[in-house]
């Protein structure tokens, strides 16, 4: 391990319908850097990967996309998050925070064995 | 749930499309990398390395495209694409084969589909009735199986717990007269609740109203559907309005739909164009014994056992007194509806479809044989692919891909010509096949055919799939192309399949064989009569006009008088009922304190035996001298049952139809009432003892009866020229009514036969000349060594004709198993019939033989230094 976390599986949908929902539309380039930012350079993600997972967003709905142009003047595609998009997003929100917190009393309750 | 269906709909979509998103993710992909490529430049990096790094973090283009395109299609649809792809060129490549399988698929498909709508609209699908399965027919036993006695069967609706109604039906003409010539149709009357029972709902108007089945109050009628259209215009006021029949205004009460049948006890298809109340009148419910003259249905009641039913009413039958005289014991029969109607049309319709069915069977097994000598010389493709890491399950499913493509392209072609075959069926079939009328292709039928061209595909696919997996990659790719031998296996294979093609179709053949004999020997049964010649025509009398039996015979007298004095009739006659019509009317004839003989009973003319050339044994016909005196003529078999020892009863006395004591005048020869059955015993009396209301004229003619029509109709409007003459028609055309539903049935089975006999020869054929293509090399070793020509020409067509014998073999045995179950549709001939066994299987050795014999010629001439050098 060099200090950078690998993205767990699943967890990369998250965060991009939620850099989504912050940052409105974006291009891929654009939420990978946020990504990168967000985590403070601790989470490792090859590029590549997130176009996958982009697609199946849109095939399911939650994103939608079109081509724009960029800050600098590249075209590029730009991905906003849909209704649908934020009702997921709302929804794995809650259970990602219900998930951390169930582990959360476990590692709690290894501390307090005396 | 929503979410995931739209997902696999996007990747569905995905998978169809291709090069427009490939070239869309490419450009947002370098949109991607030089977007951080512009970053690093920012940061101070020179161009090259800030492009090096931006293509570094963003992983590799190619992995990140598989993925994405795992992602958007459906990587098992993508794959059977790229198989259909595959297989879709494979086939292209050979046209021949392709079309040759895809044409014997369409004839097998569609033979198939419309034999089966055959099946699905006759045999399988209900009469229109509601709950049909809770309907019954009921006959009685008095002792010997007879039409229902009314008195018994108003004693079983009322008294029966697990009866839900019953209704009686009685056939009877009606003269229909006004808005036309006046016609005679055919018409029935039945119990006011009939149509309420079957479930039936007219099409326009309503049923019967319990009062109208009261006497007086009976003047009401529903026409059929098909005489509204053709005689009223299919104008919907007639409803409601009055019609003039048999002289007398009835009321319109509705119209019931063309598809809908009485269940009739045997006319199961007749359709009747009127139906009137049934109204039992106040003498016939007083009379104890009551007449078994009524056809009637019976509705069971939800979840009561048709058992329980009939055992309630042979309960109440059993307590009906006085019974009829001479009846031991009463019983009722309940037969279902659907079986009445469909009988005799079963095993000739399973016949049928088993007969296409062995079609399709050997089309695949040819289709099979086929692929295998193309997947033969395909192994070394299969051995590359392979090496090169292909999966056995998806080499199998390749070959299928290819077998099911064909089936689907045969299927298609096969449901257009299902359609086209069905239309000629039902236009032009003299089947004797009740509701053919009905039949059309419906979702049932295109569901069948679907499920059949899959089914083929997979049939005539897996052994050639199975093949192509297990060749042996490095065996293969060692040999060099032209050398490669197949293993023994392979040719095992296909002896098999040839041996079972030439076994099927060798059933078929004999089956075939056996009808068409039958319906030879029928056409030439001795009938008893002469059939040249003779003109026939019926006349109804039953208008109220001729309710006097004195009217009915002076038209009789005059009209036959009037035949008798044209130039250009030879004889002239009539009679009730004309031979091949069937058996009906059965009276007893007895000895003054003898056994009652039943036997069919006729009322003709003192001309009618010779019209028909019916020869007189003994005695004389009839003749003018006989009137006032009770006399009859008697068929032999007829009198053989009244006086077995006496060798000229002729004189003799003994009771007739009517009780009364009739003098024997003369003995004729027996006389075929159904063609395919033995003459019945018949009594014949002089017309004018008992008047009928309906009659057949027979007249015979010097010339082509047809000749007479004008005659004969000029000389019955003489007598009356409101009365229509019906069914006119020559003696040959009668008799031919009751031979053409065998003569088609054989002319189908004919057919399949051939194709079947053309199919096999073809496999026989394909197979032996890629036998010997691909023992080129050995030939030429053989003849190298000295062999001759003819010695290896006999070589070769030995080994060839191993499996058609092994196939003739099974085939006969088969014969031996269906004979029994066709027994039925045979007449003259028993299954078992050594000469056309003999006769098929010396057909089948000879074309086999010549199948063989060609290529195997063409290996034997071949020149040895030349097939040596191929090497």
């Amino acid at each position: 391990m060099s200090g950078k976390t690998e993205v767990w599986q699943g967890t990369l949908a998250l965060m991009l319908l939620k850099t989504l929902n912050a940052l409105g539309p974006q291009h891929g380039y654009g939420i990978a850097r946020r990504i990168e930012q967000t985590s403070a350079n601790l989470l490792s993600i090859n590029h590549g990967t997130l176009y996958p997972v982009l697609l199946k967003l849109e095939q399911e709905g939650a994103i939608a996309s079109e081509w724009g142009l960029s800050e600098n003047n590249r075209r590029a595609k730009f991905y906003r998050i849909t209704k649908a998009g934020q009702k997921q997003l709302a929804a794995e929100v809650t259970q990602w925070a219900q998930a951390t917190d169930i582990v959360g009393r476990f590692i709690a309750l290894k501390g307090s064995k005396a | 749930m929503t979410r995931g269906l739209r997902r696999v709909w996007k990747r569905l979509l995905g998978s169809v499309g291709r090069s427009a998103p490939d070239a869309d993710l490419a450009e947002e992909f370098e949109t991607h990398i030089a977007l951080m490529a512009d970053d690093h430049r920012r940061r101070g990096l020179p161009a090259d390395e800030a492009l090096r790094q931006a293509r570094l973090q963003f992983g590799s283009v190619s992995a990140t495209v598989e993925n994405y395109r795992d992602q958007r299609g459906l990587p098992l649809f993508d794959s059977i694409a790229q198989d259909l792809r595959y297989a879709g060129r494979a086939i292209a490549k050979t046209p021949g084969f392709a079309a040759t399988a895809v044409l014997s698929l369409a004839i097998g498909i569609g033979a198939n589909t419309a034999i089966f709508s055959l099946v699905n609209g006759v045999l399988l699908q209900p009469l229109g009735f509601a709950e049909p399965n809770r309907v019954y027919a009921v006959r009685e036993l008095a002792p010997t199986i007879a039409p229902v006695n009314p008195m018994h069967l108003l004693e079983w609706g009322s008294r029966c717990p697990s009866l839900e109604a019953v209704a009686l039906m009685r056939s009877g003409r009606g003269q229909l007269s006004g808005g036309g010539d006046p016609i005679s149709v055919r018409g029935a009357r039945v119990s006011y609740n009939l149509l309420e029972l079957l479930g039936v709902r007219p099409l326009l108007g309503r049923s019967f109203l319990a009062v109208e089945a009261s006497e007086g109050d009976d003047r009401a009628v529903l026409i059929a559907e098909s005489l509204w259209r053709s005689r009223f215009n299919a104008a919907p006021s007639l409803v409601g309005t009055s019609i003039l029949i048999d002289g007398e205004p009835h009321h319109v009460v509705g119209i019931v739909p063309d598809w809908f049948r009485l269940p009739y006890v045997g006319t199961a298809d007749v359709r009747f164009e009127i139906i009137r109340p049934l109204v039992l009148s106040a003498a016939e419910r007083m009379r104890s014994t009551g007449n078994f003259n009524y056809a009637a249905v019976v509705r069971v009641k939800r979840d009561v056992d048709a058992g329980r039913a009939l055992a309630e009413m042979n309960a109440v039958v059993a307590q009906i007194a006085p019974r009829p005289a001479g009846t031991a014991s009463l019983k009722a029969v309940l037969i279902p509806v659907h079986q009445l109607v469909t009988e005799r049309a079963r095993v000739s319709l399973w016949m049928l479809a088993a007969a296409v069915g062995s079609v399709l069977l050997i089309v695949c097994m040819n289709l099979a044989n086929l692929l295998l000598s193309r997947i033969a010389g395909r192994s070394r493709e299969a051995a590359i692919r392979t090496a090169l890491g292909a999966s056995r399950a998806r080499q199998f499913r390749l070959i299928l891909t290819e077998s099911v493509l064909l089936a689907t392209a045969g299927g298609l072609l096969g449901i257009l010509s299902a359609a086209w075959a069905i239309r000629v069926l039902v236009a032009t079939s003299s089947l004797d096949i009740p509701r053919l009328h009905e039949v059309r292709p419906d979702g049932t039928v295109l569901l069948f055919c679907l499920g059949l061209t899959l089914f083929t595909g997979l049939l005539f696919g897996v052994i050639p799939a199975w093949r192509f997996t297990r060749s042996d990659p490095q065996a293969s790719l060692r040999a060099g192309s032209h050398t490669i031998t197949e293993p023994r296996s392979g040719f095992r294979l296909r002896a098999i399949l040839i041996g079972l093609e030439v076994g099927a179709s060798a059933v078929l053949l004999i089956v075939t064989a056996l009808l068409t004999t039958s319906v030879f020997r029928l056409s030439r049964v001795d009938k008893g009569f002469e059939v040249d010649h003779l003109l026939t025509f019926d006349i109804d009398l039953t208008d109220r006009r001729y309710a006097d039996a004195a009217r009915r015979q002076m038209f009789f007298d005059r009209v036959l008088g009037r035949f008798g004095a044209s130039a250009g009739v030879e004889a002239s006659g009539m009679i009730t009922q004309l031979p091949t019509r069937g058996e009906t009317w059965n009276d007893p004839i007895y000895l003054e304190g003898g056994v009652h003989y039943p036997v069919n009973n006729r009322y003709a003319s003192p001309g009618y035996f010779s019209a028909m050339k019916i020869g007189v044994q003994l005695g004389r016909a009839f003749d003018e001298r006989d009137r006032g005196r009770g006399v009859a003529v008697l068929s032999e078999k007829a009198a053989r049952l009244l006086w077995p020892g006496d060798d000229n009863p002729v004189g003799r006395q003994f009771m007739g139809e009517d009780d009364k004591p009739k003098t024997l005048v003369g003995i004729v020869t027996d006389v075929r009432a159904t063609l395919p059955l033995a003459a019945p015993a018949t009594a014949y009396y002089p017309y004018w003892q008992r008047v009928p209301g309906e009659a057949t004229f027979v007249i015979r003619t010097a010339d082509d009866p047809n000749g007479a029509i004008g005659l004969a109709r000029e000389a019955v409007r003489g007598e009356d020229s409101q009365l229509p003459l019906q069914d006119v028609r020559t003696m040959e055309q009668v008799v031919d009514v009751s031979l053409a539903p065998r003569r088609f049935q054989a002319t189908l089975m004919i057919a399949f036969a051939a194709c079947a006999l053309l199919v096999a020869s073809l496999g026989i054929y394909g197979v032996v000349s890629y036998a010997v293509t691909r023992r080129r090399n050995e030939m030429g070793i053989r003849m190298a060594l000295g062999a001759s020509r003819s010695g290896l020409l006999s070589l070769v067509v030995r080994q060839s004709m191993t499996p058609v014998i092994v196939g003739l073999a099974g085939g006969i045995a088969g014969v031996l198993l269906v004979g029994q179950a066709i027994r039925g549709l045979l007449f003259g001939i028993q299954p078992t019939d050594p000469l056309t066994i003999t006769g098929v299987v010396a057909l089948l050795l000879v074309v086999g033989a010549g199948a063989c014999v060609v290529p195997a010629s063409r290996a034997a001439r071949a020149d040895p230094v030349s097939a040596l050098r191929t090497e």
